[in-house]
């Protein structure tokens, strides 16, 4: 009885040592058939007790019973111990190198010409603009009599003209679709036209023989310079996302009068003076004026009911500031070394 | 065109505001000066005179005025006081004979006797020099002189040389020749006028003269031509001729016919005073139809409405008094306006409204948006599926490219195409845009071929504009992927299909004609057609190793090719949502050795018409030939998936099913199934 007594003290202090010096879990299992499995050492203990008289049967098996559920739960904090060892050896192990590249999906890329086209009709359209579109191949009726140019008449050669064999001729300018639209659609108007022109000149780094251009067309009763001077300006600041002012010289059209030159601030220097500017704080960026009296006849408008604006503008140039590029001929160029940069 | 700053100011008793100041004024109120330089104590101001002003503004006399209406300064004309010689009689040295009035509104001619023919003074001299003009002797200096001044052409003719003592304006003779002044040899016909004398041309008119009469050391006596020349005879002239001057250039863009005696009154006076001449009497004056001024009606109220600005009366007066624009009523709602006949430009208000704007400075106009109707914009559905397009290709891995709309005779001929399909253009600027593109392959190969250096392999898409006779314009959307890709680039169409809205999508094998197949750009066993609801939208296939070679292209191009019109009226935004099975689905494989030649789809067909509706889908994973495979056969293998939507489908349900499909199939001579 005695010896039984003392046999748990012993029993316990050298379960608790060996359960310690456990180095992974398959020698912990061992530990534990050494002590609690079917043939343990404490299972032996208590399977004795039934040999024993009740009072010691109770008294020795409430302390082994106890022993018992110790051990367990020694067992169960050691067997954590040690798998938590083993998860962070194996991290440690599956270290990785994180300045190394990412692995990209392949995506594909859209032209930065499409890029800058949905963001200026989105800015347009929010401002109640619908784009339209029309031929390339055009009539000389709508690409220059019906705007203001009559035959042999000087003007003409501000455009340089791709003919075709058959009679028609290569739009020099989005401004044709103003009439087929007002031919079509009765005012009040918004529109604009982001499309292919062409021109019959030499190619260098700002000139291409086809090109876009932005257009755009606001008819109604009253509609008048300062608003034109208000809506383009606000374009022009969510376009480039700065503080813009835009200033009118005389210009001359045919398709308008009074027609402008249009400035904006030059976006390199706000306006200072610097070299990208000629010193003079202001870069042209297009062509506009209220509609001509005789575009509006073309287009079987009273002239007498309607007023607006319209203006014209390089859409590769604005698209060239946007990303800073230097040469026009990239666009067209075809080269994925440039292409896939945007 | 160049202007002497001290010319200018010549015109002024006052100072001019100082070059750099006077530049920018013109800048923002008149035209653009685009450079202002010393030259020696005199400075250059290089104006970009706008077109509808060069009537009367190719001159410095022009630009003094705008100065003056700019400024307020005080604009004074130069003196053209000619004492004429009562002994001699104009018209007894030269008759003029005008023959095409329409062509030539206004003819005048003056006589100058006993002139000293010799250098210039200095002071005429250096502003030629300024102007760009080289010095030559003092009367076609003086003749040159006064069209800068007042932007009149002039010419002179000794009188001597003229004969018959006869000018005659009329249109040339066909195989009229002509050598100008510069000893250069032109070759006349009926579209060009001429200045002729009894017998021959001497003159180009409103060109250049002719060699024949030139003013010489020897010229005593000068004839002195101040005309109005139709600007659409002289535009002509000059491009046939291929020849364009000063004087050409001024008639072009038309002139005032009241400008000729003003401009000839002022040469006589200068060739009087320099080249000691004696002036005869009475000017030769051809002039059937005089040239009004206009009368022009300003609404003031429509003035206020289109500038967007109230501007006072007041100030509208003194603008007009500035621009010499004479009010000859005025009422409160209106002003009736006298214009110059200089003004070619002003004839209607809103002619005069620029004018004002200009003056008053569009500076001054307050930004302000319009209250109009809130119309929404109307969506514009094309552009909406090119994007969508772009956009799913993209995502695919395609780069976007954009390409000239043209191609050549090479491009033409290597892609089958007749002459007689193809728009041709007129004045091509190389033999490389000959056409405009009929298609977008061309240029998109050779895309490929400029990028493969760098990159090995390429996915390229355009979408843009095609143009064949008779004068269709259509939209077509092409990709190009390299490499042995028949079934990427088939995928890809199917994906991108059926992302816009677009199922029964089949296709064709191709039966070409025996002509067809000659110029055939595809792959005679690796192409297809590309049909939706039996119509053929477009083809799919790989080029022929004859294209890739013409273009030295080593490897393979695999290329579709969709009429994006087509596409865009059939693709559709309506989807709807499938409700997801709860019954779980199973999965069993068949692998069946077939003969090469039989299609997948004929395998598809069987299975699924024995099949039946459960059998939701079948995936062909895996087609092989070769290696532990019979000759002149393939391999394919399916995975089968069983579900139905109300059920849970038994194994011995499937496996009966299964066992139905497989017996079907192994009744096909030559199809055996791989167990």
């Amino acid at each position: 009885m005695k010896i039984a007594k003392i046999d748990l003290k012993s029993l316990k202090k050298q379960a608790q040592k060996d359960i310690n010096l456990a180095k992974d879990l398959k020698e912990l299992n061992e530990i534990f058939k050494k002590y609690l499995g079917k043939k343990g050492q404490l299972t032996q203990v208590l399977r004795s007790l039934e040999k024993l008289s009740k009072a010691k049967r109770v008294k020795i098996g409430k302390a082994a019973n106890q022993l018992k559920n110790f051990l367990r739960i020694k067992f169960d904090q050691k067997a954590e111990a040690l798998k938590e060892k083993v998860r962070k050896e194996i991290e440690e192990k599956e270290w990785i190198d994180i300045t190394a590249p990412g692995k990209k999906p392949a995506l594909g890329h859209l032209h930065p010409l499409t890029l800058v086209k949905r963001k200026t009709e989105e800015i347009f359209q929010e401002m109640g603009f619908s784009v339209v579109e029309g031929p390339e191949v055009e009539t000389e009726w709508y690409n220059f009599d019906a705007l203001n140019i009559p035959p042999e008449h000087p003007a003409r050669d501000l455009w340089d003209t791709f003919y075709l064999k058959n009679g028609f001729l290569l739009r020099t300018h989005t401004t044709p679709v103003d009439v087929r639209y007002m031919e079509k659609n009765n005012p009040p108007l918004r529109i604009i036209t982001i499309d292919r022109c062409f021109r019959h000149e030499a190619t260098d780094a700002s000139h291409e023989i086809n090109f876009y251009q932005l257009d755009g067309l606001m008819v109604g009763k009253n509609i008048s310079v300062a608003n034109f001077k208000a809506t383009i300006q606000e374009f022009f600041q969510r376009f480039f996302n700065k503080v813009i002012e835009i200033r009118m010289r005389p210009g001359y059209f045919p398709f308008v009068e009074p027609g402008f030159e249009v400035d904006m601030t030059c976006l390199i220097c706000g306006g200072k003076g610097c070299s990208a500017c000629q010193k003079t704080g202001w870069m042209e960026m297009m062509g506009a004026g209220m509609v001509h009296p005789a575009v509006f006849k073309n287009s079987g408008l009273n002239p007498r009911d309607w007023q607006g604006w319209a203006f014209g503008m390089g859409f590769d140039r604005l698209t060239m500031m946007k990303y800073k590029i230097n040469d026009i001929r990239l666009f067209y160029s075809g080269d994925l070394r440039f292409l896939q940069q945007f | 065109m160049v202007f002497s700053y001290n010319w200018l100011q010549s015109f002024f008793q006052k100072k001019l505001p100082k070059p750099e100041k006077l530049a920018e004024f013109l800048t923002m109120k008149a035209f653009e000066v685009s450079e202002v330089r010393k030259a020696g104590k005199d400075f250059v101001l290089d104006i970009d005179i706008l077109p509808n002003r060069a009537g009367d503004c190719f001159s410095h006399q022009g630009i003094a005025r705008e100065i003056a209406a700019i400024t307020g300064l005080i604009y004074r004309g130069s003196t053209s006081m000619v004492s004429e010689d009562k002994n001699l009689k104009a018209k007894d040295f030269v008759g003029v004979e005008v023959k095409n009035k329409v062509a030539c509104p206004r003819y005048t001619a003056g006589v100058v006797t006993d002139v000293k023919v010799g250098p210039s003074p200095k002071w005429i001299r250096e502003r030629l020099k300024v102007c760009g003009l080289r010095p030559i002797n003092n009367v076609v200096d003086i003749a040159n002189y006064v069209m800068l001044e007042t932007g009149q052409p002039l010419h002179a003719f000794d009188d001597q040389k003229l004969e018959g003592e006869k000018i005659i304006v009329r249109f040339a003779k066909n195989r009229e020749k002509i050598v100008t002044l510069d000893e250069e040899k032109y070759d006349l016909n009926e579209n060009i006028l001429v200045i002729a004398d009894a017998k021959k041309p001497v003159a180009i008119a409103g060109i250049k003269g002719g060699k024949i009469p030139e003013i010489d050391k020897k010229t005593k006596i000068i004839v002195l031509e101040s005309a109005n020349f139709d600007s659409r005879v002289v535009r002509r002239g000059s491009q046939k001729l291929d020849l364009k001057t000063d004087a050409s250039w001024r008639f072009e863009h038309g002139l005032d016919p009241n400008l000729t005696e003003m401009a000839i009154n002022r040469a006589a006076y200068l060739i009087q005073k320099i080249a000691k001449g004696k002036v005869a009497k009475g000017l030769i004056d051809f002039y059937p139809k005089k040239v009004l001024p206009k009368r022009v009606k300003l609404d003031l109220d429509y003035l206020e409405k289109l500038l967007g600005i109230k501007i006072p009366v007041r100030e509208i007066k003194n603008i007009f008094k500035r621009l010499d624009l004479q009010i000859i009523e005025a009422k409160p709602r209106y002003l009736l306006v006298k214009v110059p006949t200089r003004r070619l430009d002003i004839s209607l208000p809103e002619d005069l409204i620029e004018e004002i704007g200009r003056i008053y400075g569009y500076q001054k106009i307050k930004a302000a948006f319009p209250t109009a109707t809130l119309i929404p914009p109307k969506r514009n559905i094309e552009i909406f599926w090119g994007d969508m397009t772009k956009n799913i290709l993209k995502e695919a891995g395609f780069t976007e490219v954009y390409n000239y709309s043209f191609f050549g005779e090479k491009e033409a001929k290597l892609f089958g195409y007749e002459k007689k399909d193809l728009i041709e253009l007129e004045n091509p600027l190389s033999g490389e845009q000959k056409y405009l593109r009929a298609s977008l392959i061309p240029n998109l190969l050779k895309n490929i071929e400029k990028n493969f250096r760098y990159f090995p392999e390429i996915k390229i898409f355009e979408l843009g504009k095609t143009s064949q006779k008779p004068n269709l314009e259509k939209r077509a959307l092409t990709g190009v992927i390299t490499g042995d890709a028949f079934y990427q680039a088939k995928g890809m169409v199917d994906l991108l299909l059926n992302k816009l809205g677009i199922s029964n999508i089949w296709y064709d094998s191709w039966q070409p004609t025996p002509e067809q197949t000659k110029f055939s750009i595809w792959h005679p066993k690796k192409c297809a057609e590309i049909k939706i609801d039996g119509e053929e939208v477009g083809f799919l296939g790989e080029i022929s190793p004859r294209v890739l070679h013409s273009l030295d292209f080593q490897g393979k191009v695999v290329l579709f090719d969709i009429d994006f019109e087509k596409l865009s009226k059939i693709s559709s935004e309506e989807h709807e949502y499938q409700p997801i099975s709860k019954f779980p689905a199973a999965v069993r494989d068949i692998a069946i050795l077939v003969p090469r030649q039989i299609r997948v789809e004929e395998v598809l067909n069987k299975i699924e018409a024995v099949g039946g509706r459960l059998i939701r889908d079948i995936d062909l994973f895996d087609i092989y030939e070769g290696e532990e495979i019979p000759r002149g056969k393939k391999n394919l293998a399916f995975h089968l998936i069983y579900q139905a939507e109300d059920r849970t489908l038994s194994s011995k349900e499937i496996d009966q099913i299964q066992n139905k499909i497989i017996l079907a199939l192994e009744k096909e001579i030559g199809w055996e199934i791989r167990k």
